[in-house]
């Protein structure tokens, strides 16, 4: 919370008066009493499908989630036809080209290691709509991405959706030179570039919605990210890749709750987390807690670009700041030796010739150790 | 003046006598008297003697009235002929040396001064300190006090009989204001009868024939008695003054000996001195936060005015308000309750053996009585606090026969929000207001009218984009009717309405309205009826008329995609006939036998889904839907209500007490939240939805010590609840066609053991109490719903079982007064994470069971400072300053803990509400 008004003893009073307090809280450690098997991943209806394995852990466990390995994963379908799933590493099973019937009902088979057998319920399987338009506008300081979709079928009611983001950044130095065998030179364009680079990162939240109290399957203008506008993501240029897929309702229920379970943000009014019952389960003990909820579908995606340049010109977006350092001539083995700084402008002095140059740290100057300096494929 | 010393001195006489011989000064010599004295007045025996022997006679007309004197005497001396006469009386008699005669009561007159009298020791000086008054009131009221309280009313017309009963009715009413008093205590001591006045402050007690002197005691009343002689059947209204010295009188002094020797129990009674007591978040008098400190009654977090009754749920409690029923008692998201505190009069809690007049909630009653108005002069009173404001007005229509009052509050926490530099609150809006009104009229001196209405709006916005509106409105009307001084009845109209709508606007094409409403309209007879001094009857008939708009949703711009719908309106009647009597069977053991007969019926017109038997009700078990026409009945309910309870006195000073009684409620609250929000949404019992029903038993012991200084009282419960509605997983609430599919009948149970230690005079009172309590539920039959943990029995939300509590104040002076209050309670039950998982993007939690572990413990104190102005009655205004500090060590108690997945991470969090030390300062004032 920024305080502007420092002087207002009134802000002060109320302050003191509302502010409630959210603080970190961790209980006793609570031991798990088991570690349940996780399934993740959809069955992909038109294309490559993979299904991840996974175990749950303790909260406060800093590990990668242990994987479940060198299991037997098959999608059978109600008649009968098998697809079996080979394993690719870390717990996931792929198959390259499924291809299912939407008149057929489909479960997902596994049998562990250990010999445990697990198998989800029949799912229909549900196409997804294309996606109509994805766009952004500039409100309050965020730039909020909206997606419009429909069904002209009036099949599909449940939506849900993913991304992808693929930004462009830059250091706060444009390094013209760098040192390499106890000499700074200059650099050249068969350098690799240090000073634009991209970065990705999936969804992390769970995006779900649905047409049901609409008079026709449509969604209008589904709010599915926003980014402030000092973030670095709009920095430069964003370009985000929508994924869409089509839910049943139970999966669509399925996701709410987990949603409101692990995403609610604290308010007064929040309702009670409850245990959320999945469409797969143990063949042998029917009891035990099995994560994850199967769902057979096809994937829609739509891609679009967020230029800074199209912002509005009173945001202050966000500019990279570091410390400009100097060495002089006499002490550049010293300093650069190690790559930890690197030379960024020469400083010149009565001569011709640099009397030492400006560094800065290696972060503030090479993009490549924060991201990719290969242009995306897709970058415009 | 020299009232004041003959007061003074009478008194000092008084106490001096204590420590002398009675009898001392009949050794005086006597003269001899000789004659027939038959059938004759006291005063005409005095008078015969005054004219034979150069003696005069002093004493109180009420000697005369009372004594007949016959004697036969031959040359007995004076002081042995008057010893005879008054043998049997409380009547003493002194003869002094100046050949003058004192009949005085209880103390003789003591003729001589002790011989120490002049000497400067400790026991003389203690006496006279003693002896001199605290505080005197104006001299002209004292005058006129104690004018009344040695006048001699006679009642009814003496036809001779001797023996027998009689009875004697009528109002307690405040001096001042002409208001009824509530709850004060008259009885005599002589043979031990008494009884307690009722809400409209009148009351009714059968006493033998003759002379007896009355007591009055009343909360915040100066205590006073009258002198009656009972002939036959009466009136008598009392007048009683209100002790100006509001911090001096303290607490709950009324009824000192209610909690040995009356039969009520689970029964609290509060008074509005009591509650302004009691420091609170905003400075502002609640009275819903007073009566969470009682044992017994507990609220799930800070914040939430809902309460939970002896393991009962916010939505059992009966919440009255002059009779009318409340829906919502809070005011911005519960931080205040919906009761103007100058408004209202006193507060009556019924956690167990609930009178049989009340019906239709599980756990608890409570009724709030506003004051009906001052009848003789205008007033007002208000107070001015941080965030609210409030006045009332109120004064004589016609004198003595007609008051009105009306009282409003604000809040102004709407300019306050938007000073704060955070978008979340700025762009917030909370505003409520509330009015109050009462009108009452006395058309004569058997029939009387009162109307009440009661209106509050609340209206918030969080974070811009959704605004919540809330309101209730209330209004009751009652005639009361006094056949003859046994018999009266009340008819009461009451309407209450209570109301929401949500509005949404930030998006067009989403943009929508949705609105909830129920209404109620009752009819009410009771009858009271006191055939004599052993029994009191109750009897009487309601009905209730029920109409809900369970929500409707409509979208709110041209642009909206949103599809209009509209849950079915439900309408029901709920109707009761109720018959108790209370039997006084000997001095020691009283009982009270209630039955109330309870009927319920579900109405059309509607469409209602039948669901496969046997089945969990779910949208795969629908087998039909039957359309009910318009007033057709869909479903009746209706079921026998017992109220039996007992009380045996085992000595002067403790008893014991036993209750049982069952309620049936027939509308439920559906809250997906552990909180009483603003969304909540109420649903009537049909065919698919069970009434609840609720059995509880209580025993109680209850102690006075010191002189009924100190009460001490220890009440065991248990507690079945039956078909009450839990919900099911993911379950939701708003605009659900078929509610019956999200919802369970759970069964529940709920024990525990409240103990209480209450000191209600003295500079330091207050009470502490401690209670032990718990409240399960469990789901575990699988054609009703899904099985939740297991089918085991499990803490509900607001199962907690450790609970202490201490209110005290501490008077320094009678201006200047402070309050500490502790409160402790075990930490609400919580679903906790167990573990986390990867689902392929983000880490998310696993859930452990349902309530299988709790947040921390709760613990808070709160320190207030009281600053009266000076007692002086003839002033303009009478004000007073509250200071407060509420949560004084700032402990960050939490109101919920929950856990969230940020950027991928699991993180915990606790949030606190008042977690800092709160100050306030609220100017108080009437005129």
């Amino acid at each position: 919370m920024k305080i502007r008004n420092w002087k207002n003893p009134i802000v002060w009073l109320v302050m003191l008066l509302v502010s409630g307090c959210v603080e970190p809280y961790f209980p006793e450690v609570l031991e798990s009493p088991s570690s349940f098997l996780v399934v993740n991943g959809f069955l992909n209806a038109n294309g490559r499908t993979s299904i991840q394995l996974l175990r749950s852990q303790n909260l406060n466990d800093t590990e990668a989630p242990p994987a479940e390995e060198s299991a037997t994963v098959v999608v059978e379908s109600e008649s009968g036809e098998r697809y079996g799933l080979h394993e690719i590493g870390y717990g996931t099973y792929m198959h390259p080209n499924l291809q299912l019937r939407t008149d057929m009902k489909y479960r997902l088979y596994i049998r562990t290691k250990s010999g445990q057998e697990y198998a989800s319920d029949y799912v229909e399987v549900k196409p997804a709509p294309a996606i109509d338009n994805v766009h952004w506008k500039a409100v309050n300081g965020e730039v909020k991405v909206y997606v419009n979709t429909h069904d002209a079928n009036n099949n599909t009611h449940y939506y849900k959706w993913e991304y992808e983001q693929t930004w462009q950044f830059r250091t706060a130095f444009y390094s013209v030179f760098r040192y390499e065998n106890e000499e700074v030179v200059q650099r050249t364009p068969s350098d690799s570039p240090i000073y634009i680079c991209w970065k990705s990162e999936n969804s992390t939240t769970i995006e779900v919605g649905s047409s049901v109290k609409l008079n026709e399957d449509r969604i209008n203008d589904y709010n599915i990210l926003s980014i402030p506008y000092n973030s670095e993501k709009v920095s430069m240029k964003n370009s985000i890749l929508i994924k869409q897929y089509a839910l049943t309702r139970e999966a669509f229920e399925y996701l709410e709750l987990l949603k409101k379970n692990t995403e609610s943000i604290g308010t007064l009014f929040d309702p009670l987390p409850s245990q959320l019952t999945s469409n797969i389960r143990s063949l042998s003990n029917p009891n035990e807690t099995v994560i994850g909820y199967m769902t057979a579908t096809t994937m829609s995606t739509k891609r679009i670009f967020v230029d800074s340049r199209d912002l509005p010109r009173d945001w202050r977006l966000y500019n990279p700041t570091c410390e400009l350092d100097t060495v002089m001539n006499g002490m550049l083995k010293e300093r650069f030796e190690g790559g930890s700084l690197v030379p960024v402008d020469a400083i010149y002095g009565m001569s011709p010739d640099p009397i030492g140059y400006t560094a800065a740290l290696r972060p503030c100057v090479d993009c490549t150790m924060q991201g990719t300096n290969v242009k995306p494929a897709f970058w415009e | 003046m020299t009232h004041f010393y003959r007061a003074l001195l009478l008194v000092l006489l008084c106490c001096m006598t204590l420590t002398v011989p009675v009898h001392a000064q009949q050794r005086n010599e006597s003269p001899l008297i000789s004659g027939s004295f038959r059938n004759m007045t006291f005063q005409d025996f005095v008078q015969r003697l005054e004219t034979r022997l150069p003696y005069k006679f002093y004493y109180e007309q009420a000697v005369a009235d009372s004594l007949m004197v016959n004697l036969e005497v031959e040359g007995e001396p004076l002081n042995q002929a008057l010893s005879q006469i008054l043998k049997g009386t409380d009547y003493k008699f002194a003869i002094t040396e100046q050949r003058q005669v004192f009949i005085t009561r209880q103390n003789p007159i003591m003729t001589n001064l002790p011989s120490n009298f002049f000497k400067d020791d400790e026991e003389a000086k203690r006496n006279s300190q003693m002896a001199t008054p605290a505080y005197l009131p104006q001299q002209q009221d004292n005058k006129k006090r104690i004018q009344s309280e040695i006048k001699l009313y006679e009642i009814g017309t003496p036809n001779g009989s001797k023996t027998g009963k009689a009875n004697l009715a009528g109002t307690l009413r405040d001096a001042n204001t002409g208001e009824p008093i509530i709850g004060a205590h008259i009885y005599i001591e002589s043979p031990s009868i008494g009884t307690a006045s009722d809400q409209y402050g009148y009351y009714s007690l059968s006493l033998p024939v003759g002379r007896h002197e009355l007591n009055i005691r009343a909360v915040g009343l100066k205590n006073t008695k009258r002198q009656v002689i009972l002939h036959s059947d009466g009136k008598l209204d009392i007048e009683v003054e209100e002790d100006i010295r509001s911090l001096k009188e303290v607490l709950v002094e009324a009824e000192k000996d209610r909690n040995v020797t009356g039969l009520q129990m689970g029964m609290e009674r509060l008074d509005i001195r009591t509650i302004r007591q009691v420091p609170t978040a905003f400075g502002e008098t609640d009275i819903l936060r007073v009566v969470l400190t009682l044992p017994g009654v507990k609220s799930v977090g800070e914040g939430a005015t809902g309460m939970n009754v002896r393991g009962g749920s916010t939505d059992q409690n009966l919440i009255l308000l002059n009779d009318a029923t409340i829906y919502n008692p809070s005011h911005l998201f519960g931080f205040f309750s919906a009761f103007n505190p100058d408004v209202i009069k006193s507060v009556e809690l019924y956690k167990s053996a609930v009178p049989a007049r009340y019906g239709g909630r599980l756990s608890s009653v409570l009724e709030v009585t506003s004051r009906e108005g001052n009848k003789k002069q205008f007033s007002g009173t208000g107070g001015i606090g941080l965030l609210t404001s409030r006045l009332t007005l109120e004064g004589p229509i016609i004198k003595d026969k007609t008051s009105i009052l009306v009282g409003g509050r604000s809040t102004y926490s709407d300019w306050l929000l938007k000073k704060i530099p955070n978008k979340s609150f700025s762009n917030s809006e909370a505003s409520f207001y509330d009015v109050n009104t009462h009108i009452s009229h006395e058309i004569n001196e058997k029939n009387s009218l009162y109307l009440t209405g009661y209106m509050s709006k609340d209206r918030f916005k969080l974070a811009a984009d959704t605004l919540y509106r809330f309101q209730n409105q209330n209004a009751s009307l009652k005639w009361k009717h006094n056949f003859h001084n046994k018999l009266y009845s009340v008819v009461t109209g009451t309407y209450s309405h209570y109301g929401y709508d949500i509005s949404n606007e930030e998006n067009a094409a989403n943009a929508s309205k949705m609105d909830f409403g129920i209404s109620q309209t009752g009819m009410q007879i009771d009858f009271n009826y006191f055939p004599d001094s052993k029994h009191t009857l109750d009897f009487g008939a309601s009905a209730i008329r029920y109409e809900v708009n369970p929500g409707s949703l409509v979208p709110n711009h041209a642009e909206s995609l949103i599809k209009a719908d509209k849950l079915q309106q439900e309408k029901a009647i709920e109707s009761a006939l109720y018959l108790s009597d209370r039997y006084d069977i000997n001095q020691n053991l009283s009982i009270s036998a209630g039955l109330r007969y309870s009927f319920f019926t579900a109405l059309g017109q509607r469409d209602v889904l039948q669901y496969a038997p046997g089945m969990p009700k779910t949208l795969n078990t629908i087998v039909d839907t039957v359309s009910y026409g318009s007033g057709k009945s869909i479903a009746t309910y209706h079921g026998p209500e017992f109220r039996l309870s007992a009380r045996y006195v085992l000595s002067g000073n403790s008893s014991v007490k036993v209750s049982f009684n069952r309620l049936r409620q027939y509308v439920h609250m559906l809250s997906n939240t552990a909180t009483m929000a603003p969304t909540d949404t109420w649903k009537l019992s049909d065919s698919n939805i069970k009434p609840q029903v609720g059995d509880q038993v209580a025993v109680g012991y209850y102690r006075n010590l010191r002189a009924n200084t100190i009460e001490f009282s220890a009440e065991a419960y248990y507690k079945w609840m039956q078909d009450f509605l839990d919900y099911r997983s993911g379950a939701s609430i708003i605009m659900n066609h078929h509610i019956e599919t999200d919802v369970a009948n759970a069964e529940g149970k709920a024990y525990g053991v409240e103990l209480m230690l209450k000191k209600a005079t003295g500079k330091l009172n207050g009470w502490v109490s401690y209670t032990y309590s718990r409240t399960m539920v469990r789901l575990d039959d699988p054609a009703v719903s899904e099985v939740i943990n297991r089918g085991e029995w499990y803490a509900s939300n607001f199962d907690k079982p450790h609970d202490l509590t201490m209110i005290s104040n501490y008077r320094f002076s009678q201006r200047f007064s402070t309050s500490v209050n502790f409160t402790y309670s075990t930490g609400r039950p919580i679903t906790l994470p167990l573990g986390k998982y990867y689902d392929g993007a983000s880490h998310r939690i696993l859930y452990s069971d349902r309530n299988q572990y709790r947040i921390p413990d709760y613990y808070r104190v709160d320190l207030a400072l009281n600053i009266e102005g000076n007692h002086k009655i003839a002033k303009l205004a009478h004000s007073s300053w509250t200071v407060a500090v509420y949560n004084l060590t700032g402990r960050k108690n939490p109101y919920s803990v929950y856990f969230k997945s940020q950027k991928g991470q699991i993180r915990g969090y606790k949030m606190s509400i008042f977690g800092h030390p709160i100050p306030t300062i609220t100017y108080n004032f009437k005129f």
